[in-house]
């Protein structure tokens, strides 16, 4: 049986030699004969760099927002600063140019000659947009760590093996789940035209965060002993959430529900830290969380408060939910994480019961705290949610 | 982390609570400017309430500003206040002495039962109060930059009423 591939030893791209054929000869088909503007625009060039003539059409400045200067803010050159220049700061309700042409630049001249891209299929800014991305795009670049220098790695300690097993436990649960926060945000990434660049822009800072997080857990967990068990649960719910059908569908289960649980898991991970190394990583994490948290909660209250039919809106996120819960909870009640998390909460193998009883009431702090993040949305799940208030297992 | 060492130690003793105590830590982060540009934007306004810290065991508390690297302003606040603060840490003076102690102890760094997540996350012995769940997340959002204001406390003597 032969050996698998070590990563770094893999230089041919995904698939087989037969699928990469067919690919390279679809693209030459695709732009030798079927796409003929290219073709015409080198042939245009070329004509006029072989005459040796200029082309200063581009100094013209109708239809441009020419000279109005973007004025620096205290924080520097912000989103915010250039979006108040006339003419760069109106987004569309629906995107309508399906290329890379950025919005504020004179492009209208020059459509017809355009490619579309039909990838761009999240047209609709209700589907996307929040009142806060700005200033959380901003805080995200100003407040990004660094896995492999900013945690004090040379403090850890051994712990019994009962605490280290059940912290590495929990640093595999969250290798495992944080990267479809990376995944999530990058399937919709591209489809999402340039017209949201703000949006865009704060989604490459969610997937640098998850990557972050990613190696940050795995990064504990090989230091401390290693990695322990995936979970079946865990990846049902991670499916359901990369299977949204849509960007806000998606964004709530996602950001506001799972996040939002994760955040609560950052709070008590820092909280049964049991080494400094822990503290720093859960604290430094859950502030990212928390941005995440806040883009979920204002997507969808911007998706709500947008809707042509708010009633209709909130009936199908309702049938979402409805699912969507249910399923997270299968994550959220494996016994790869509340076993792991309740031993840690007691203090050891032998406190197990006093951690569960310790989790039957935080518990229903989190679930409560989702509810709210929803009324704040303008969702309310209370009387439907299908995540019990109380812990499965009984409060103490 | 708060930088302390003998120079600090000699100053004269700060009473916890006081707004003087507050406006320490806000200088101590001001002077340190390269750390919160590490760590970043905090916008937010904390109120710290100790509930048993005014005249005859009344609650007393301090609104403190935090406005991208400094922390701006630093004022008393009474009830009437409240609704300017994003949220609310509350905890008896013997939870705040705690964990003041605690981080003098550890020169800056509280152990780990003594952190301000660890005492606020189950809702005893502090409690994390907002009305609106995206103002109560800001307290996340910023929670390494709000410990370290709170960890400068280390490089000074805290004297405490009683």
């Amino acid at each position: 049986m032969s050996q698998p591939a070590r990563a770094d030893e893999i230089h041919s791209p995904s698939g087989s030699h037969q699928q990469t054929e067919a690919g390279v000869a679809r693209y030459e088909t695709a732009f030798r004969h079927e796409y003929k503007e290219w073709a015409a625009l080198l042939q245009r060039n070329a004509e006029r760099l072989a005459k040796g003539s200029y082309s200063l059409h581009w100094l013209e400045t109708d239809g441009a927002a020419w000279g109005r200067r973007a004025k620096p803010s205290s924080r520097g050159l912000t989103y915010t600063d250039i979006n108040h220049v006339k003419g760069y700061g109106d987004l569309p309700e629906m995107a309508t140019w399906k290329n890379f042409a950025p919005r504020g630049s004179v492009r209208e001249p020059y459509a017809a000659e355009m490619p579309t891209l039909e990838d761009y299929t999240v047209l609709d800014r209700g589907e996307v947009w929040a009142e806060n991305v700005l200033t959380l795009y901003e805080e995200a670049k100003a407040r990004q760590w660094n896995a492999t220098r900013d945690i004090p790695w040379n403090e850890l300690e051994q712990l019994p093996e009962d605490l280290e097993k059940a912290t590495c436990q929990l640093c595999t649960f969250l290798t495992e789940v944080e990267f479809v926060a990376g995944d999530f945000p990058a399937k919709w990434l591209y489809r999402i035209p340039q017209d949201f660049l703000e949006v865009k822009s704060f989604l490459s800072t969610q997937l640098m965060d998850e990557a972050r997080h990613q190696e940050v857990f795995r990064k504990r967990a090989i230091a401390g002993g290693g990695l322990l068990h995936s979970s079946p649960g865990f990846e049902w719910a991670l499916k359901a959430i990369l299977e949204a059908p849509t960007h806000t569908m998606g964004t709530f289960l996602l950001n506001l529900l799972g996040e939002g649980l994760v955040l609560s898991i950052f709070r008590s991970g820092e909280m049964i830290a049991k080494t400094y190394v822990d503290k720093e990583i859960f604290r430094r994490c859950l502030q990212d969380e928390a941005r995440h948290v806040s883009y979920g909660v204002m997507e969808l209250k911007y998706y709500l408060d947008h809707h042509p039919n708010r009633a209709q809106a909130l009936a199908e996120m309702h049938r979402f939910a409805d699912v969507g819960e249910q399923v997270i909870l299968t994550a959220f009640t494996e016994a790869a994480l509340v076993e792991p998390v309740a031993i840690l909460l007691g203090g050891g193998l032998a406190k197990i019961d006093q951690g569960m009883e310790g989790m039957a009431r935080l518990w229903s702090m989190f679930i409560d705290e989702y509810l709210q993040r929803c009324e704040r949305a303008g969702f309310p799940r209370r009387e439907r949610c299908a995540i019990p208030v109380n812990a499965p297992w009984g409060a103490a | 982390m708060a930088q302390g060492g003998a120079a600090a130690a000699q100053e004269s003793a700060v009473p916890f609570p006081s707004l003087e105590w507050f406006r320490r830590l806000a200088d101590l982060m001001n002077a340190n400017r390269p750390r919160q540009e590490q760590l970043g934007y905090v916008d937010c306004v904390a109120q710290f309430t100790v509930l048993d810290g005014g005249s005859n065991g009344a609650p007393w508390s301090a609104q403190v500003t935090f406005e991208e690297f400094e922390a701006s302003d630093v004022r008393a606040a009474t009830a009437a206040d409240v609704a300017r603060a994003d949220f609310s840490l509350e905890a008896t003076l013997a939870t705040w002495r705690e964990m003041i102690e605690s981080i003098a102890r550890g020169h800056g760094r509280p152990d780990l039962e003594h952190t301000l997540n660890y005492l606020s996350h189950p809702g005893t012995p502090m409690r994390l109060v907002s009305d609106d769940p995206l103002r109560r997340d800001l307290y996340f959002r910023y929670n390494q930059s709000l410990q370290e204001f709170v960890n400068a406390s280390g490089s000074f003597r805290t004297v405490f009423p009683g």
